[in-house]
Formats: C-alpha cells, structure tokens, sequence
C-alpha cells in the first residue's frame, strides 16, 4: 500500500521560493521560507483558522486588500509578502499591534506573564516605542478567579478567543464564553458558574498575554529565576509529556510539552495542578518503625535498613508485594528481584496485568483521530481514567468519524460489567442488530480505534482477540486503558524478575511478609486485608494513613517528580520520568539497594542512564504469537433487587489529588446518577436530595439524571460508594 | 433615460391594492412568474438573472446571477443547498426591506421559491431583524396563504419541487446583518462574522452550499422572470440595471421609500419628490446610501443614483439610504453619532474595529468638547485610515468611511472645534431625524458634552 502523492506546490514569500503539500497553512509555508509571521489568534490546534487578531495581516499579489495570512493555504505561484518587505503590510502590521495595545494595561513588570508573553515580545520586535492613546484605558474588575486554579484578568486580555475556542472546539465543554459585544467584550464562564472541566487549565496556557494564568502561579515566579525541566506526568496511563517548572528547588507549576502522537500539547488538571501534593503536611520525611503496638518512632535509615532485611529475611520465603501501579519500571524491576530472586517469594498484587498481546495493535494515540469509526468498550469513563484519550475520540469525531461507545451509559446500551460478552459478540459477528451492524462497519472500516475501559477479567487478551477478529491492520489501533499509570511497565518488570507471572496473595492464609509499595497500594482494602494476615509489613508511602496503623516499618516515598526512571504509558511507550526537585529524604531505589546490600540482591541505587529520549518513540508492533483463543464469556452483572450500581473511579481522586485543596472543586459531587426511565418512575429530578441504601438504611445524595444511561442501572464515583452494595434503592427523600 | 419621477415596478399595484392579501396579487399577475419559472429550466433562470442585470440591493450591489451561479449544481454537492434571505435591516436610514415586506409579502414569498428551484434549494430561511415585530406577522400570514395555495410546501404548484420557507427573527445586533454572521446566528452561535474563503457559496449555513440575498433583491425576482431578464436589464442604466427602493430621511419634506429607475438624479429624489429642504434652509450634505458610506457635500447633488456615478463621486450606493443634512448640522456630532453607533455594534471579533472604533469615539468626542489638540485630527484619519481594509469584515470599514469623509470633506469645521476650543455652532446646531438620539441632541453646548461613552 502506498500513500497518496502529496502535490507539491511553489510559493513565493518574500522573495523566497518555497515547496510545500498542496493546502499547508500560510504561517507554516512562511515558516518553511525562513519568514516567521507573527500571530496570537492563530493556533492550528484549535480548529480551522478565525482571523480574528489580524497580526499576520501579508499583502498577497492579486489581492487589493491585506489578507490574514493565517486563513489562506498554499496554492501554486502564490506570491505573499509579509511585513518585512511589504510596507503595506508592515503598516497594517503596525495598526493591529497599535490596536492591540491600545487599551492593554503596561503593567508588564507586574505581569506573571512577563519575560515568556508572545505580546511583550512581538511588542519589542514590531511594536511602536510610544502610544498615541491618551484616554483613560478600558478597566475591569480584576482578578476574577474563573475557577479556584483559574484567574481572569480582562484588562490584558486582547480577544483572541483562544480559550473560547478550545472550550468550544477541543475539549467541548463549552463553559468559557464571550459575553457582550465590541469593545466591552469579554470572556466569561457561562453564567458565571465556575469553569469546571477535566482541561480548564489548557486556556492558561493558550492564553498569549497574561488574561488567563493558573491561580497558583501568581507572583511565584520570574521566567529568569525558573528552571523548565522535561518529565511525563506520572498520574494516569497517558504519561503526558510535560515541563515541571521550578524556582529554588520547589515545584511551582506543570506545563504540557506538545507530544503530537501522545496529548498533542493538552494537559488535564489533574496533571497540571497536583504538584501541591509535594507539600503536603501530612508528608512522611523519616523512616518510622513500629516500637509499641501502637506507637512508632522516626528513625534513622541505618535502623530502617537493618529492620526491613530482618523482617523480610524471617519471612521464609512467604514474602507477598502489592505495587502501586506509579512506580518507575526500575523501581519496581528493584522491588520485584528482591521478592523474586532475593526472598524466593512469587506472589504480587498487580494494578494491572495486560496481556502482551495488544502490542501486536499497538499504535499511536494520534491515529485515534485519523480512524474512520472508533469502538469504546467498558464501563469506566474514559474521561476519568485517561482524559487525553476523551480528547482525541473527540477529535475523531469532529474529523467525521463514528465513534460507538457500547456499556451502560453508550450509544449501543449494554448491561454493566458485559464488555467481555460483547467483545465476545462482536467478534464473533452477533449479538443484538445495533452490534451486528456496528460489527459489520467495523470490519468494513480501514481504519479503526478501539478504546476498552473497563476492568474486566482479562481485557487485553479479550480486546486483541476482538481486535484480530475485526482484522485491524496498519493505520487502526488497540487501546487498552490500564488502571495506573506505569501499571504496564510494573507488571513487565514482575514478570521479567522471575518465571512468569507468580501468583495472587489474595487466597493466602498466612503470610511471613508483605511489601506495601506506594500510597495506591496502601490505600487498596485488599492489601489491607493482607496486611492483616503478615506477620511483618514494609510500606512505602508519600504520606500518612490507615496502614500506618498496621505496617511495622513505614519508608516515606517519593512523588513521580521526585524521581529518575522510565515508564511505560497505555501505548507501551516507554518514556523518561526525570527527577524534577529532590525528596525530602531517600528515594525508594536508594532505599532498596541498601536493603538489597543487606539480602544480596545487587541493586543499582539510581536509575541507568535513560534510553530513552525526551519525545519517546513508540515501539514497532510486536508480532501476534499465535491467534488468541476466542473465549465465550458470560456478562459478570448479577440480579438484584434495586438499580444496579456500577462505581468508577473518578479522576479526581488518589492521595496526591485529595492533598490539593485547589483541586477539591473539580472531585465528584455527592450525587449518583440515574437513568431517565428510572428517575422518572420514581418522580426524581436532577437535583432533588435521594436516600441510596437498601432496606431502609441509607444516605442521602444528590439526584443527576442522565438521558444515556441504561435504565435499571445506577452511577456514582468511588469515593461516595462506600458500604454500597452492588445493587442499592434509590427513593426521593 | 426614462422621464423623472416614479417608477414602480415592485410596488406596482401596491397603492390600489392590498397586496398583503393573496387573492389581491394573484389579481394582479402575482404568482405567474411562479408557476412559469418551476417549469423552466434552472439554468436557464440563473442565465436570465444574469441577463437582467440585477446587482445585490443589500449594500454590495455583487450581481445576483452571478453569486447563484457560483453555487454547484445539487449533484455536485453532498449537502443540501440553502436559500438564506437577509432582511436584517438595519443600516441607520434605511426602510426599504420593511416596506417589502409589509406591502408586497407574497412577492418576497415568490421570489424566494423561484431562487430556490433555479439553485436547487428545497430549504430557505429568512432572516428577520429582531426589533420588526410587524413584518414578521406580516409575512408569517402570507407564508400561510402561500402554504394553503400550494405555492410553498411539497410538490409546489403541480411539480415535483419542494420549498420549505423559515422565518428566522434576529436578536437585535446589527453585524448580524453581515452575512456570514448572519449565518453563524442562524446556526445558534454567537453573531460574529466568519473569515472567508470558504464562501457561503461553497460552505455557509450547517457548513453547505448557500445562497444569501437581500429581501428587494429577491423581491425583485418575479418581475424578471415576469418580464425576461434582458428587458429588466432596459431599466436604469448601464452597470445599474433595474429600479431600486430608495429610503429619503434626513432633513426633507416628504421622508419615505421611492422606487426610481437606477440613474435618477439625487437632486430629483431630494427636491422633486421629497420637497425640498424644510423651512426654505440650505442644503449641506448627503449620505446616499446608509450611513456607512461617505459623505457627499450640497455642490454633489446632482450626482445620479447609480452604481458607477457613484463610485465616480468617491461614495456608495450602498443600502439605498439617502439622508439629507442641512445646514443647522455640525458635522464632528454627527462624526460621533455615526462613530458611537459603529462602536456600539462592532461585534468584538476582530482587533482593528473593536479597539478602532472606541478609539474614534474617543477623539471625536474630545473634538466636539473642544478639548482637542492640534495634531488630533490627522490622527483620527491615521485611525479610520488604520481600520480601513484591516478588518475581518466590512463593518470596520463602514465606521471609518464616512469619519474620514466628513473631516475630509469639512475639515474647516473640525479645524475649527479645534482652533475655537468648542463647537461653532454652541447650542444652535441640530441632528434632529439625521441619526442623532435625541436624548444626546441638548448636550451639544460649549463645554457641557455629556456623550456618554461605554468606557
């Protein structure tokens, strides 16, 4: 197969010849040509081009008018000539950048913008040296925080209606809006309700001037005084790239670093807003080892070494490890050869086991926008377990394609918990008429994107045996979302520190030890329950918590911007997590080398120099070993009397986020979320307060109705399902 | 040149007839070029507009033929094609559309659906300014009339063309009148016009093919179809083809909408049929067509209402708008009236007309204070001149026009509020039916200008 021919066309810009595709936007045709036109409204991943600002404004042969180089697309012979050796555009250029500043404040010195604004700086480079505005300047109130992470500043705000577009056109959340008319316009929330959204923190960033900076960020820091430092976000399976922003060894804010086939420059607020968690107060800063049955004691690491070797050493090979699922692979390769090869263990939890054979559909999360149909398969929102792939379904969509969601809440209504059964459907060419058709457009697609999220038993191998069976070739993808953010490289690193894959502690009766690795693990009530059952438990976590009523030794750890290491993100894409500020005490692999000293096991106390480079490339695809056995699986929803309660797992939410008060307007609600029918036969409406419980005991929680959800089935996030059963009564209170 | 005075060919009838009524313009002719044009060839429509001559009646005068030619043929095109009308009027000085609507309905309703068969359109939308509650009931009788005749609706009078009409009402925002706002408000979103290309032609409402016209131009439809497109073109005169609807307000005996023959004298329109000057005082100066095109002075009145001779006089025909000044006017008011409605209705969108038309308000009304510096007045054409042909859209450009022609035009006068620190004519200086809001008419004294100014 063959790509299409790219037609080759020839544009003069400013006396320079330049061949570019057929169609290629002006600003980069000039950009080919060596001429940088300068834009602010101009952002080509925001949609089609508005030329709104008029900065680019170019005089082109033929044309009487100035044009917005920005709106045009290369055609043959065109002849453009931008404001350096154009006078009428240079004075065209001129009027725009006079307009621009006309009312905008000089509070340049004052400006957490100042020093990296593209305003200030195609002020210096184009702008007049003095103003011919004497009137009083337009003023608002300012700031207004938008958000409690968001502040507003209308005065700097020269319209480019950047944010408005990627509220509008990429993340589609439409709240930031324009509001009035002319010269007293201005960007507004609608309704002036906060802007509450998964992305809000994107328009600080694609704000040119200082209109839109993150709350947090104000007067923290001068762009001479800060240090950018690449890394991968460490809080979901993404793995976005970003830059950590420190000023004097302190976090002080999260940038998105454009990956085009990761996050295509997006950052979720997750991502970009819990850093704070690094100065959480209730962080661990010392070893604490158990003294009394209640009481612990900080000590030194020497003492910390020596009581974890001894307790692990007396284990006798009952050793158990429950990962995080965050851990660097080295890291977790460290922790998984001290079990494995150092203590003769083989039992670990793992957050995520994915069967390697979805790498033989691997494939860039970018192709999910080129893809003609995408198929969205499970019960967990994609949004809330990796945002970035919301994004670039959507992208999907407004680029033409189908995107067929099939759960609980889909456009092809299935029971909770019946991903398997309908992969199993599908692949098999039956199931209800809407699948049976949605089946055939699939096989019928060239290219296709399949999303599953959902935490069904066996995913991966289900996903690529559905995947093999729609005969996805080059150009589709296999997406499987894990649920931690290096939960594929943990579990590939378990695997490669022994024979296969162990077992599961779960059915264990006793256990001589068990290695709690990270808050995640922690805070799991399985591991708990472990923990209950082992004679000696070694954790590691960032912060306090219940287990630090039942580890005998606790080791503070390390946040994923505290530490060196590679990490593999849903793709399988390994990426280099880099050590952006120092912990406040060792890092885990320091610490487990010395442990490792103790047991001998060698382990290396830092992270081997990284393979990998800082925009990391996705793997080739592995070979499909041998054609996955097609397994009949039952839908796992049982009858009950009620609504059946399918929980997910919020974004919001983990330690790091629930430590970041900034954070807490964006965590879920109190409400559960019904279906129309349901709701309706129960006479509640969005809103109203509803007891949720079973047989008359229950608590009280907010109504959402949802028009897609399927009826007979209740939502709600994690954090509010506590002591919920699997099947609860909802009634109008 | 055809003898002076009236000439109606859309309102023929309109004064013996109640033409609101059906039956009444069936009585005179009216749905015949109708039922002709469904079983005429497209083609050979669009080749008869093209024929006739008729130039847009919105503002732009851009040949109508022309325009429905560059829509493609419905095999051509995946999507639906789309007939969409302006009758958003709302250029200070002009009331012609409304006159249309509210006296010949069904000609606008027969001009709609023959536009629709020689495009291929099965679906038109009318786009009616909010504020013209009147018109609207007007014409949503007449489109039920239609509905009941079967001149509207599936299968349209024995044939296998289907027209729907939607009338749309506006909100109240002037850019809406630009077309490609107009389409953006028609979708649901917020009336900011779009940059072109693409053309509405090749993508306009819901992202389709459509053809957008003003509510005379497609008035004017029947009445080609009715009397063959070359002998419409034998109206007016060369480049001005046809009549049109002129809007005289201002200082003038008889204000009203006039039907001439393209060409008639401005001095006929003013004098002839609109009497004159009141009360025996000067004429000073005309806009001619709505207030966004320059100014022409008293020695300019015999320029001809056309195309071409207008252009010659450095000015538009625009709307067809024609305001008549006379000498009790001062000239920088009426430079700030003008200003503050543009800056009220600049829609945001683009830099050089949010910030520029402000920016105009701002020093004019330091003019007309008295409070101006030397050197003032050139920047305030450095402004308009920094506006012009900068703009995302034309509204930017209908604010500076008329600024720079009337300081071009009476500099003395501006010079002067400058030289005398205040305004030459102190209290005595009227806007009354010019474009001046009353309430702003008392203020113009030396030293008490109370304009207010959005700040």
């Amino acid at each position: 197969m063959s790509a299409p021919a790219v037609e080759l066309v020839t544009v003069n810009v400013d006396g320079r010849e330049v061949q570019v595709p057929k169609g290629t936007g002006m600003i980069e045709t000039a950009l080919a040509a060596g001429v940088e036109i300068p834009v602010f409204c101009y952002e080509p991943r925001l949609g089609p081009p508005v030329g709104a600002c008029r900065m680019c404004l170019c005089e082109v042969e033929g044309m009487p008018k100035l044009q917005a180089a920005c709106t045009l697309t290369a055609q043959d012979g065109m002849e453009l000539r931008s404001a350096q050796t154009s006078a009428k555009a240079a004075e065209g250029q001129n009027a725009v950048l006079e307009f621009i500043l006309l009312n905008h404040p000089l509070d340049c010195p004052d400006c957490d913008k100042g020093g990296e604004c593209p305003l200030q700086d195609l002020t210096f480079r184009w702008g007049p040296s003095n103003t011919r505005m004497h009137f009083p300047k337009r003023t608002f109130e300012k700031p207004i925080p938008i958000s409690p992470t968001i502040s507003l500043d209308r005065e700097r705000c020269i319209l480019c209606y950047r944010c408005t577009r990627f509220s509008e056109g990429v993340s589609e959340d439409l709240q930031l809006v324009a509001a009035h008319r002319g010269a007293q316009s201005i960007i507004t929330t609608f309704e002036e309700e906060p802007y509450r959204a998964h992305f809000s923190g994107n328009v600080t960033e694609l704000c040119p001037v200082g209109a839109l900076l993150p709350s947090t960020y104000r007067f923290r820091a001068r762009p001479w005084e800060i240090d950018n430092t690449p890394t991968v976000c460490g809080l979901c399976p993404v793995g976005c790239n970003t830059w950590a922003t420190t000023r004097e060894g302190k976090v002080q804010r999260i940038l998105s670093r454009n990956h085009p086939e990761v996050d295509d420059g997006w950052l979720c607020d997750k991502g970009r807003f819990t850093f704070d968690h690094l100065r959480a107060e209730d962080r661990l800063r010392e070893p604490l080892v158990r003294v009394r049955r209640r009481g612990f004691e900080a000590v030194g690491y020497d003492d910390a070494v020596r009581e974890v070797a001894r307790g692990l050493r007396e284990a006798g090979g009952s050793v158990a490890i429950a990962f995080s699922g965050g851990e660097t692979v080295e890291q977790a390769s460290a922790l998984a050869r001290l079990v494995r090869q150092g203590l003769g263990g083989d039992a670990a939890i793992l957050p995520d086991d994915l069967d390697p054979a979805v790498d033989a559909f691997r494939a860039p999360l970018s192709a999910i926008r080129d893809a003609e149909i995408c198929l969205v398969l499970g019960d967990e929102p994609v949004m809330e377990r990796a945002p970035i792939v919301d994004l670039w379904l959507r992208a999907a969509r407004r680029a033409g394609a189908e995107v067929v969601t099939v759960g609980p809440a889909g456009s092809v209504s299935t029971p909770p918990g019946s991903a398997a059964a309908t992969s199993a459907e599908l692949a098999g060419g039956g199931g209800s008429d809407e699948l049976r058709d949605a089946g055939r457009r699939l096989r019928e697609a060239s290219r296709v994107a399949i999303v599953w999220s959902g935490d069904d038993h066996d995913s991966g191998r289900r996903a690529a045996t559905l995947a093999a069976s729609l005969g996805l070739g080059d150009g589709s993808g296999l997406y499987v979302l894990p649920r931690s953010p290096n939960g594929r490289g943990v579990a590939q690193a378990w695997y490669e520190a022994g024979e296969g894959r162990g077992f599961d502690p779960s059915g264990e009766e006793e256990l001589g030890a068990l290695i709690v690795s990270g808050d995640e693990a922690a805070y799991d009530p399985r591991v708990a329950q472990l923990a209950e059952r082992a004679r000696f438990v070694f954790a590691t976590s960032m912060f306090t918590g219940d287990h630090t009523l039942w580890a005998h030794v606790v080791a503070p750890g390390t946040s994923y911007l505290e530490r060196d290491g590679t990490v593999v993100n849903l793709e399988g894409r390994a990426q280099r997590q880099r050590r952006v500020v120092d912990p406040p005490h060792l890092d885990e692999l320091e610490l487990l080398a010395r442990v490792g000293t103790e047991l001998g096991v060698p382990i290396a106390p830092w992270a081997a120099e990284a393979t990998v480079d800082d925009h990391a490339e996705l793997a080739p695809r592995a070979q499909l070993e041998a054609p996955p056995e097609f397994a009949p699986a039952a839908s796992t929803n049982g009858a009950g009397p009620g609504l059946e309660l399918v929980v997910y797992r919020p974004l919001f939410s983990g330690p790091g986020v629930e430590r970041v008060e900034s954070l807490a307007f964006q965590r879920p609600a109190p409400e559960i979320e019904l279906a129309h029918a349901d709701a309706q036969a129960r006479g509640i409406a969005t809103g109203d307060t509803v007891t949720v419980g079973l047989n008359g005991s229950g608590r009280a929680l907010r109504a959402a109705v949802r028009r897609k959800l399927r009826p007979g089935v209740a939502r709600i996030a994690a954090e509010h399902a506590d002591g919920l059963g699997s099947h609860v009564e909802v009634t109008k209170a | 040149m055809t003898p002076s005075g009236l000439h109606e060919v859309l309102l023929r009838h309109a004064d013996e007839r109640d033409l609101t009524k059906r039956a009444e313009y069936e009585a005179v002719g009216g749905y015949r070029a109708l039922t002709t044009a469904l079983r005429t060839d497209p083609g050979e429509l669009v080749e008869s507009l093209l024929a006739s001559g008729l130039r847009g009646r919105g503002g732009a005068g851009f040949p109508m033929g022309r325009k429905a030619s560059f829509i493609p043929k419905p095999d051509q095109t995946p999507n639906p094609i789309y007939l969409t009308v302006n009758a958003d009027e709302s250029e200070p000085g002009t009331f012609k559309d409304r006159e249309l609507m509210l006296r010949i309905p069904h000609a606008v309703i027969e001009g709609i659906v023959i536009t629709c068969h020689a495009i291929g359109a099965e679906t038109a939308f009318v786009y009616l300014r909010g504020e013209y509650a009147t018109e609207f009931d007007v014409m949503a009788a007449a489109l039920d009339e239609a509905h009941e005749a079967g001149y509207v609706g599936p299968g349209i009078a024995g044939t296998d063309t289907n027209v729907t009409i939607v009338i749309h009402r506006g909100a109240g925002a002037y850019i809406c009148g630009e077309e490609t706002a107009l389409l953006e408000s028609l979708e649901g979103k917020r009336g900011q016009p779009r940059s072109k290309p693409p053309f509405p032609a090749i993508s306009g409402v819901y992202a389709s093919p459509t053809l957008i016209n003003n509510v005379e131009t497609i008035a004017t439809v029947p009445t080609i179809v009715g009397m063959g497109g070359e002998e419409y073109a034998k109206l007016g005169v060369e480049n001005s083809a046809g009549t049109r609807l002129f809007s005289l307000s201002g200082n003038v005996v008889k204000g009203g909408n006039y039907e001439l023959e393209l060409g008639t004298p401005l001095r006929e329109l003013i004098y002839d049929l609109g009497g004159g000057i009141p009360d025996g005082r000067a004429l000073k100066a005309v806009i001619p067509g709505g207030s966004s095109v320059p100014v022409l002075t008293a020695d300019e009145v015999d320029t001809a209402l056309d195309f071409d001779a207008m252009a010659q006089a450095g000015t538009m025909l625009g709307s067809g708008a024609v305001i008549v000044i006379d000498e009790r006017a001062c000239m920088v008011q009426l430079g700030l009236r003008v200003a503050q409605f543009y800056m009220h209705e600049s829609c945001g969108k683009c830099t050089p007309c949010r910030e520029g038309t402000r920016w105009m308000v701002q020093i004019l009304r330091k003019l007309e204070a008295g409070e101006a510096e030397q050197g003032e007045l050139d920047l305030l054409l450095n402004v308009c001149d920094r506006i012009l042909g900068n703009c995302l859209c034309p509204l930017g450009d209908a604010a500076a026009m008329p600024i720079a022609s009337y300081v071009a035009k009476f500099r003395e006068e501006y010079q002067r509020h400058i030289d005398e620190g205040g305004c030459p004519f102190g209290g005595e200086s009227s806007l009354e039916g010019v474009v001046a809001p009353v309430d702003q008419h008392h203020a113009h004294l030396r030293g008490q200008i109370e304009v207010p100014i959005h700040a």
